[in-house]
């Protein structure tokens, strides 16, 4: 029998200390009768882990099953900042959806600790554990409005198809496994370079297999059915945590496993990829064109944002998926913002989640019109915002490593998003306003619409300092 | 052996009982039941479904505790220290399901 | 199946046939003790009573009653066997099949005595946990195969309170392993016999305690016979069955009844063992055989199975549920967590 040794716990401290604190908040919820508190308490717990991530050596542990590197630890910050963002725009939003139920805070902390697993998987085993705590986590979010329709409507087809999508990843791990009596990334790479399987059918079945998981999970065309009904139904704030945290997640796997399992055969699964690249880009887009419901047109936004970033795994350099890092966090931050003003406009009794609410919003609240334009520019990628740093080098990377053609394309499909995202702008500043629209404005969502606001500022006018952070990020990879 | 003793014991038990099946079955005619009344399949209380997603927490809870008991002796102090933090976490899990009220029958 | 075959016909396998031989008569044995066993455990319970009522018990059969479960059994026998008439008639007729063999393979791992036992499983525990649950599936579908509400109530109530139950079950036996390091059952009585009490039952005392609820519970016998509770549900799960399918379900439970008695024996009261310090102290009762005491114990548990039926009213659903889940798991998890300490503690771990 084989002696126990204690593996290096340190390594881990952070999901850790996560799993701890969303276990408390669990508690505290059956003794705080304030649900306020709850909030405070996981961005409390947010920014205790987020001091333990710093404090965390760069290791291997678990024989390898966990990394805890710079890759990593990026995408975990973009988690955390998902986190605190996503509550602080909440808070309020549950009071007025009367949903305001503890639960929502320890998911979002349990869905969290998902994506960090996720993040830092060394073995398809703790990727597959880390997806479905993630997965299951945001199914019960996306239906946490109990007494609506269209939120149940949402939490049933994203289970549906997040199991089916799930069924797709294992499918395709046995078969890897199958083929190479191990889970472990780097002994996959090793195997299929030793022995000389790259053309072999099973390895590519089973990339294809991941590939589609993958694309499920970050809303690919043609795998995207989903996201337009989850993305609608779900609550708003539910809507601004799923379209960010679950698909870095998603971004974070699939640029771990294409990278080092499938480092090998990288021609044949950018041959997977670009056309889904492009379906992406182009459903997303001209689907989005005519959308009525702002939520919807979001997700058809955020489908079409998840084609430009693959354009950054395809390159397949260490150079794109740092950009690809960037390009997340620069997501998250105008996406929460955006969907942050659309909470703003949800009051008793006034939905606001379609394009006509915004007509003339800049008569009514200039300030809430302002932010929006920002957002709004940012998600285009119009110059001295951060969505264009972001766009920008994701495009750079695409072409230095040969892509040329697949940047054009990108290009074009990012001309015609402008349409539908500078149509609200058109409506807020060029139009009469209908109704008396009133805000539900905190101090918390205030922070929140100022943290992304300036960061998407001051990320489009320097972005050198996010930008050599996902290189020394990568750099270890 | 011991797996073959097993296979071939519940097959002869099986074999046993079943030699009673024909008698069980001879001279017998048909003949309905009670006069039912409305549906007898109906609409029951979710407690049910409560009750069973909670037994297989607890089910698969005590699936991974059997074979650490067995080997308790071999593992050591690691294990035990870890059997309690995961005997902790679920007990957590237990104290929110009490507090929400699913053990209450009404 | 084929390599078993092959090792048959193979010459020279004589030793292995031989060996099957020996099986088979063991398990002939075996199960015709514990059906006459069963059918004498009815008639102890009507004269045992009877007796606590202060009535007279049956009588008529034979010298004092003795041949009543024969009578009872033959009656059964050619009896009308009725099959409603919108019952689900393969599952019908399936589901006393499920149970009474379910009941009856568990037979397979007891170790009657030292060194007697049809199968001597590694896993005979664990065989016996899954047995009991296998049974529940007879329960569930005999309810949901009748077409009747009384049948259909009584089906739903036995499987969650059988489920329910049976957690805490397997985690009161849970300290029992951790004790015995075995899930053999033999070993378990073994690892007893060399432990200073003797007993498991002393050391084990919160154990015991829920294994001994637990086991009322799982047999649907009272204080928790909702399932078949007569004055609500006329005879739950089996209401629409008759004849010889309903004597399925009577042996099958007077079988589980044994099953689980044997248990406690095996598990908590040392088997075919009796304490050392007991033999130490007076000498010739290591001379009695083992099957002796184990039959004592389990015969001294069925008679506390009477005991309690005659004694105790039936808990309400909402009672039995609570005391399933807010007493007997807690305590069956702390007694994991003292036996674990402890155990730790005497190997010098902590």
């Amino acid at each position: 029998m084989p002696e126990f040794v204690m593996p290096d716990l340190a390594p881990v401290m952070p999901e850790i200390v996560m799993t701890i604190l969303a276990l408390v908040t669990l508690i505290a919820d059956i003794i705080f009768k304030r649900k306020e508190t709850l909030a405070i308490l996981s961005i409390a717990s947010v920014v205790l882990v987020f001091f333990v991530l710093f404090g965390t050596p760069f290791k291997t542990t678990f024989n390898g099953m966990f990394i805890a590197d710079g890759y990593s630890l990026f995408f975990k910050l973009i988690f955390l900042l998902n986190v605190v963002l996503t509550v602080l725009i909440s808070m309020r939003y549950l009071v007025i959806e009367r949903v305001n139920f503890g639960e929502y805070y320890s998911l979002i902390l349990f869905a969290t600790l998902g994506m960090m697993l996720m993040a830092s998987a060394g073995d398809l085993i703790v990727l597959y554990l880390g997806l479905e705590l993630m997965a299951l986590s945001t199914y019960i979010l996306a239906g946490f409005i109990t007494y609506d329709m269209k939120s149940n409507e949402a939490a049933m087809k994203y289970f549906l198809l997040g199991a089916f999508a799930s069924a797709f990843l294992l499918y395709g791990i046995s078969m890897i496994y199958g083929l190479t009596g191990t889970t472990d990334l780097n002994a996959i790479s090793e195997y299929i370079i030793l022995n000389g399987l790259t053309a072999n059918p099973v390895v590519m079945l089973s990339m294809i297999l991941f590939a589609v998981a993958f694309s499920f999970k970050i809303a690919a065309v043609p795998f995207h059915m989903w996201a337009p009904d989850a993305y609608e139904g779900a609550p708003t704030s539910v809507t601004a945590f799923m379209s960010v945290g679950p698909k870095a997640a998603g971004f974070a796997v699939l640029g771990r496993v294409f990278l080092i399992a499938f480092g090998s055969v990288r021609m044949d699964w950018s041959a997977v990829l670009i056309p889904i690249a492009i379906l992406t880009m182009g459903v997303g887009n001209i689907v989005a064109l005519s959308q009525t419901n702002i939520k919807r047109m979001l997700a058809y936004s955020s489908i079409a944002h998840a084609g430009y970033a693959l354009l950054g795994i395809i390159a397949g350099t260490g150079e794109g998926l740092a950009s690809v890092m960037n390009y997340l966090l620069i997501y998250a931050f105008m996406n929460i913002g955006a969907f942050a003003v659309i909470i703003m406009l949800r009051t008793e009794g006034f939905k606001g989640d379609t394009i006509t609410d915004y007509e003339g919003l800049a008569k009514s609240h200039p300030l809430a019109a302002a932010l929006m334009l920002v957002f709004m520019f940012s998600l285009t990628g119009i110059p001295p915002t951060a969505g264009f740093m972001g766009k920008l080098y994701i495009f750079m990377s695409a072409v230095y490593a040969g892509y040329t053609w697949l940047v054009v394309v990108a290009v074009i499909f990012s001309a015609i998003s402008a349409y539908f995202y500078l149509r609200i702008v058109m409506y807020m500043y060029m139009r009469e306003p209908k109704e008396s629209v009133s805000l539900a404005a905190t101090p918390a969502l205030g922070i929140a619409l100022a943290i992304t606001a300036a960061a998407v500022i001051i990320i489009g006018v320097l972005p050198s300092a996010v930008v050599s952070f996902a290189r020394a990020a990568v750099a270890g990879f | 052996m011991i797996a073959t003793a097993f296979a071939l014991g519940a097959l002869v038990v099986g074999s046993i009982f079943r030699l009673k099946r024909p008698y069980a079955e001879k001279l017998m005619p048909y003949e309905s039941g009670n006069p039912p009344v409305g549906e007898p399949r109906q609409r029951f209380s979710v407690k049910f479904y409560i009750i069973a997603m909670l037994f297989v927490v607890f089910d698969v809870e005590a699936v991974f505790l059997y074979p650490w008991a067995i080997v308790f002796d071999k593992i050591g102090l690691y294990a035990f220290i870890e059997m309690v933090i995961f005997i902790v976490i679920l007990f957590v899990g237990y104290i929110y399901a009490w507090k929400k009220e699913a053990f209450v029958w009404d | 199946m084929n390599t078993i075959l092959e090792t048959i016909i193979a010459p020279g396998s004589i030793d292995f046939a031989l060996a099957i031989g020996i099986i088979l008569v063991k398990i002939a044995v075996v199960i015709a003790i514990a059906l006459l066993h069963v059918a004498y455990a009815t008639y102890f319970e009507r004269k045992v009573i009877a007796h606590m009522q202060v009535r007279l018990g049956p009588r008529e059969v034979g010298p004092y009653g003795l041949f009543q479960p024969f009578a009872d059994g033959i009656k059964l026998f050619f009896k009308e066997d009725i099959i409603p008439a919108k019952a689900d008639k393969p599952l019908f007729y399936l589901s006393p099949v499920i149970f009474f063999i379910a009941a009856l393979t568990s037979l397979a791992v007891l170790p009657f005595f030292d060194g007697f036992v049809i199968a001597d499983l590694n896993i005979g525990l664990l065989f016996l946990l899954a047995m009991s649950s296998l049974g529940a599936y007879g329960i569930i579908l005999s309810g949901w195969s009748s077409n009747s509400k009384f049948s259909f109530l009584g089906g739903l109530r036995a499987a969650s309170q059988v489920i329910s139950y049976e957690i805490a079950m397997g985690l009161s036996l849970v300290g029992v392993m951790i004790m015995a390091g075995s899930l053999n059952l033999s070993d378990i009585v073994r690892a007893q016999h060399a432990y200073p009490t003797g007993v498991f039952v002393i050391p084990q005392f919160l154990g015991f305690f829920v294994f001994v609820v637990a086991a009322f519970a799982e047999t649907n016998r009272l204080p928790f016979d909702l399932p078949e509770a007569e004055s609500e549900l006329v005879a739950g799960y089996f209401t629409e069955y008759s004849g010889f399918r309903f004597a399925l379900f009577f042996l099958g439970e007077y079988t589980g009844m044994l099953i689980m008695s044997s248990l406690l024996a095996l598990c908590f009261l040392g088997g075919w063992t009796i304490p050392r310090f007991i033999t130490d102290f007076i000498p010739f009762l290591s001379a009695v055989p083992g099957i002796v005491w184990f039959l004592m114990k389990v015969y001294a548990f069925m008679f506390f199975y009477y005991w309690v039926r005659a004694t105790l009213p039936r808990y309400r659903y909402d009672q039995l549920m609570a005391i399933g889940w807010k007493l007997l798991i807690p305590l069956a998890l702390i007694n994991i967590l003292i036996t674990g300490l402890v155990k730790a503690w005497i190997k010098g771990l902590l």
